[in-house]
């Protein structure tokens, strides 16, 4: 809301600095948006009469002018042609600032110029602001200007707006008098109220007018005042120069009087061309479908039944609340106006507005809330400008249909319960001291307050969240400064993070160790990037939960799994050239399982690229973390989704538990995401990773006799996988300990038949109760090589 | 024949000219060897008396452990020289780099920032909670006493599944699913991702990250409110900073506020970040409003609650300087990196 200095002090004396009325305003709960004069960006441009105008001895086209500044004469030279001797103009003096260029003696073909003189357009300003501001030329002022005053206050543009951000629970603050009563209050002083009389004559009102609300549930009070012998004309330039300070454009002064109220009280109000309206008759009622209504911008709409109209016996006048109808606007034409101050139901304008797309600034004030006295108040403003500026007369009384109840609100307050949440210990009459400014008005009542709520207060309740409303007011009259901070008392409680969190740490922290970084991709993903992972018809990632106002196509669906996101990172990170990378994401994924919510699973996402990575690096990491789960029996089985390469890619499981899978990407889903090296990506479910943590901590004794190490090198065909092997190895029945199974190479080329390969393994062998006798060993080696053949892998020679 | 002394003093000399392991052997063997010269020496003393025998004896003893000590000597003086030598020859540039085994790794700003909160939240008595991305429109607005057609559900814009479910646009209806399914009293930090149709710009962006604080107890205050974004301010920023509580307004919260830090990076006196003010709007807060206790089915009279939402991008964003909230969703490795 914009608060222009010189508006608000018809309501307040300002006797502080604005600094400190910008402070004394945010304690109470108003944030300043911006502060601006009104002729912004310009400094040491002073009004100065033209005594002499001589010619330049060298330049035709200049000429050298004597200048009066009040205390002193200077000389400035000009190539304009509109000024004469006697003129006053403003004068950049030596030394002024406009919009940071900085004004200095100049010499032009060798006469000193001590400064400048300017045009309207140099000071930003139109005719609006002050008349002749548009001429080609240099401004002329009017001849009876002050010599030697700032050009601001010449133009009577020495005016600061503030813009203070308005919270939702004060509508009545979108108005000059709603924050001329918080200034009033954090100035410490009575707002000056002005009495407004009421106006009326002899005449009948509703001879000319009337009205009937046909839709009380959506318009709760309609007052209407008609006024004759209506004279259109410009408004006054104080009103003109007051409606531009707040960026409205004046029209004519009827419109003007409507917009002039509307900042002044925040009350929206229209005016309609009475002669305009068949029997001078409104009707406040539903519109039927696809009723159309043209309206003042021009425009042509088409109305449904849940929207409110304005309209006469035999057609639409006005959409309610959003704006009047261009069949009843006033024209210089106009001899008698009904002036309309109604109130509707914000909720109801709000869907209009939206399904029109036309939130008019009338629309905003009823969507934020408007109230019934207010509305009556607004229009007897409106009367008493009509009746200043002899822009009409006033007919009979105020046509009021008003079905809301008028009667001040009463609450009744714990003043204990107030001092208990703000923990302060305020007696009933300072609180009710502190209310006064506010209008509120507190009796106490032993340890209550009696309130009466004033009528523009609507955010205030008179149930039971009273106590909470007055206790907020009271905290920020108070100052919630002055509210030391305080630890809870009480029992302690024992902080605590919960398992499940805990883990998720532990997941990101091995990654870590891993040497991952930690990526944070948005949930919004496209079509587009499904269909890249080549998906499977019936595959659950497909289920993705559509977005219904997304910022496009390509972010219009939730995601259904990391690989997306992630690949989308690492074909940024790897146009940045950086070669290398390996990248982890803990994050949601949503499915659409037409249940009330969709589903939503957590997901760990590892992705790894660049020289010396590749399906075993990644399933080291994913080794790792499994470990740090307490887990060493996953099975990796191949298989897994068709965004991998068909030969590189497992799913992970423990025991019967689906862990996840990975592998390396496809190369068509790569393509699709404008990637050309290869990347290995992981995705395993945190839920799952959760439910097989098993992590034992305790002490098993070292073996006390010596371990003897054995390699062995076997032939096998491709399809024996090493895990199978290792588990022949293991599973040798022989009375010894066989252990530490790893292995350690794997050959294919010479000496070796196609379609085989080369397995080498290294065990170790120990007994629990002696050392190891070389029998034994060989024993033992015999019966591992019988084991491995059966299994068909020959020892190697 | 030589002479004892004779055998000493080439013994002696020789040993001074020896330069390497080999020659030194060698020098052992022609002295000390079975046709030594000292082994020469004692076998001539079979022909002399038993008196002389052991005179001369004593003089071959004394000679040969003389000689045998300088031998000794001279050798450690030859491996002391070749390990110098092969020491210079080993030497190696410190300056190269280390080798790195496996890269470094990096935890997001954001989640070493969620950390540091909820740590110091934790030492306060807090635990945690938890709630969906999609969530109800009764969870997200309505209960919060934010009713159909509330004006301030234009605050926050919102993106919409139906007419029923919507993407959380804060992570406050953890606040009604904390209530409605634990028992009081309970202090909670409830983190997690919201989202807003915020077109991206620097200081904007539709997914961000909340961290909502829920306290829940029979005798919750301002001052008590105070004193806990004081001291999780203070774990995040230290102790220098200043922090203010300002009027504001939230439908869930009665009073509301919110919470402003002396600016870190002026330190209060004005500057770009802090637009000249010296205060940096840094969180949402206030008493929980007796409707949304009630709605959940607590009384109001009986229990109260404070609650707070804090930004963690705004956090991360003003602990470390990142000027663009976009970064913290772009995973630059560069970025990423200096964390």
């Amino acid at each position: 809301m914009k608060l222009p200095k010189k508006w608000l002090c018809d309501y307040v004396d300002f006797n502080v600095s604005d600094d400190e009325f910008i402070r004394r305003m945010m304690w109470r709960g108003f944030e300043l948006a911006s502060a601006d004069p009104l002729l912004p960006d310009i400094s040491g441009v002073i009004t100065g009469r033209i005594e002499r105008i001589e010619r330049h001895p060298n330049a035709t086209k200049l000429q050298v002018c004597t200048v009066n500044l009040g205390d002193r004469e200077t000389c400035i030279l000009t190539n304009a042609t509109n000024v004469f001797e006697g003129a006053v103009v403003p004068v950049a003096v030596v030394g002024a600032v406009i919009r940071g260029t900085e004004y200095k003696v100049a010499n032009l073909r060798g006469v000193d110029s001590y400064g400048m003189f300017c045009s309207g357009e140099e000071l930003a300003i139109s005719d609006a602001d002050y008349p002749g501001a548009e001429v080609d030329g240099i401004l002329i002022l009017n001849p009876n200007t002050p010599i030697g005053i700032d050009i601001a206050v010449a133009l009577d543009m020495d005016d600061v707006v503030f813009d203070f951000d308005l919270t939702p629970n004060r509508p009545d603050c979108n108005s000059i008098i709603g924050l001329a009563r918080e200034a009033a209050a954090a100035l410490g002083q009575a707002m000056k109220t002005p009495e407004i009389p009421h106006f009326s004559d002899d005449g009948d009102a509703s001879s000319y007018a009337g009205v009937r609300i046909d839709a009380p549930d959506l318009c709760s009070r309609y007052c209407g005042r008609v006024m004759t012998d209506i004279k259109i004309e410009p408004s006054p330039r104080w009103m003109q120069k007051r409606l531009l300070s707040v960026g409205m454009r004046p029209i004519n002064n009827i419109v003007d009087i409507t917009n002039y109220v509307l900042v002044e009280y925040g009350h929206p109000m229209h005016a309609f061309d009475l002669a305009c309206l068949k029997d001078g008759q409104i009707i406040v009622r539903r519109a039927a479908q696809g009723e159309k209504v043209s309206t003042l911008d021009g425009k042509t709409f088409t109305m449904d039944e849940d929207m409110l109209l304005i309209a006469d016996p035999e057609k639409g006048v006005g959409i309610a609340g959003v704006m009047g109808g261009l069949n009843s606007e006033i024209a210089p034409s106009t001899r008698a106006v009904l002036f309309e101050s109604a109130v509707f139901v914000g909720s109801n304008i709000r869907k209009t507005a939206r399904r029109l797309h036309q939130v008019t600034d009338a629309a905003a004030r009823f969507i934020k809330g408007v109230e019934p006295v207010n509305a009556y108040l607004a229009l007897e403003r409106a009367i008493q400008l009509v009746t200043e500026l002899k822009a009409g007369k006033v007919v009979g009384e105020t046509i009021d249909v008003c079905t809301a109840d008028l009667n001040p609100r009463c609450a009744n307050v714990d003043v204990s319960h107030i001092n208990r949440i703000l923990n302060t210990k305020l007696s009933a009459s300072k609180m009710s001291e502190l209310l006064k400014p506010l209008a509120i008005e507190a009796v106490p009542c032993g340890d209550k307050l009696a309130l009466t709520i004033p009528h523009f207060r609507t955010d205030i309740e008179s149930g039971i969240e009273a106590d909470w409303d007055i206790a907020e007011e009271v905290g920020r009259c108070y100052g919630f400064d002055n509210i030391p901070a305080e630890p809870i008392t009480g029992p302690a409680f024992l902080g605590s993070i919960p398992k499940v969190f805990r883990l998720e740490d532990r997941a990101l922290d091995t990654l870590v160790s891993c040497g991952c970084m930690e990526m944070y991709n948005f949930n919004f993903i496209g079509p587009a990037e499904l269909k890249a992972l080549r998906l499977d018809e019936g595959d659950e990632k497909l289920l993705a939960v559509k977005i219904l106002n997304p910022f496009g196509e390509d972010q219009s669906l939730m995601r259904t799994t990391l690989y997306p996101g992630m690949l989308e990172s690492c074909r940024r990170n790897l146009n940045f050239k950086t070669g290398h990378g390996r990248f982890m994401e803990l994050g949601n994924v949503h499915l659409d399982n037409n249940a009330v919510l969709p589903e939503e699973r957590r997901m760990v996402g590892i992705a790894v690229f660049g020289d010396n990575e590749s399906f075993f690096t990644l399933k080291g990491i994913v080794e790792r973390l499994l470990l740090a789960f307490g887990v060493d029996n996953a099975s990796f089985t191949a298989g897994g989704g068709r965004y991998f390469h068909p030969g590189r890619r497992a799913v992970i499981r423990v025991g019967d538990t689906y862990i996840g899978e990975m592998g390396q990407a496809h190369p068509d889903t790569l393509k699709d995401f404008d990637i050309s090296v290869p990347v290995y990506m992981a995705e395993l479910s945190f839920k799952a990773l959760c439910k097989v943590e098993h992590v034992v901590r305790g002490f098993v004794p070292m073996p006390r006799f010596p371990v003897v190490q054995r390699d062995i090198a076997v032939t096998c065909r491709e399809s024996v996988t090493s895990a199978e092997l290792a588990e022949v190895i293991r599973n040798v029945k022989i009375g010894l300990i066989i252990e530490n199974v790893e292995l350690f190479d794997v050959y294919r080329g010479v000496g070796i038949l196609p379609g085989f390969k080369s397995m080498a393994y290294s065990f170790t062998l120990r007994a629990e109760d002696h050392t190891l006798s070389d029998d034994e060993i060989k024993h033992a080696m015999d019966a591992v090589i019988l084991s491995l053949s059966q299994s068909g892998a020959a020892l190697r020679i | 024949m030589e002479t004892l002394d004779e055998i000493r003093r080439y013994a002696m000399r020789r040993l001074e000219a020896v330069y390497d392991e080999k020659e030194l052997a060698d020098l052992q063997a022609e002295v000390f060897g079975k046709s030594g010269k000292l082994t020469s020496i004692l076998r001539t003393m079979g022909k002399l008396s038993k008196e002389e025998r052991a005179k001369t004896g004593a003089e071959v003893n004394l000679t040969k452990q003389e000689l045998e000590a300088a031998l000794s000597d001279r050798r450690e003086a030859l491996r002391l020289k070749a390990q110098a030598a092969r020491f210079i020859a080993e030497a190696v540039d410190v300056t190269e780099p280390g080798v790195q085994t496996v890269p470094m790794g990096h935890l997001h700003p954001m989640t070493q920032t969620y950390r540091t909160i909820r740590d110091a939240l934790i030492g306060m008595g807090f635990t945690m909670f938890d709630g969906p991305e999609i969530e109800l429109d009764e969870n997200n607005f309505t209960l919060l006493n934010l009713p159909p057609d509330h004006p301030a559900r234009d605050m926050q814009d919102t993106f919409y599944i139906d007419d029923n479910v919507l993407l959380r646009t804060h992570t406050s209806p953890c606040e009604i699913r904390a209530l409605k399914t634990l028992k009081p009293p309970f202090r909670l930090i409830m983190p997690g991702r919201v989202f807003r149709v915020d077109e991206v710009d620097a200081s904007h962006s539709p997914v961000f990250m909340q961290i909502e604080g829920f306290v829940v107890d029979r005798n919750i205050n301002i001052a008590n409110l105070k004193g806990t974004l004081d001291t999780f301010i203070h774990a995040v920023f230290g102790d220098d900073v200043n922090t203010r509580l300002r009027p504001s307004y939230f439908p869930f919260t009665e009073p509301s506020a919110e919470l402003d830090m002396s600016c870190t990076i002026c330190g209060g006196k004005g500057c770009r970040v802090c637009k000249g003010t010296g205060w940096i709007e840094l969180l949402g807060c206030g008493i929980t409003n007796p409707h949304e206790l009630e709605n959940c089915g607590l009384d109001p009279m009986e229990w109260s609650a404070f609650a707070f939402g804090v930004g963690v991008d705004r956090v991360t964003n003003l602990k470390y300087g990142i000027t663009d909230i976009r970064h913290n969703y772009e995973n630059d490795a560069r970025f990423l990196g200096q964390f």
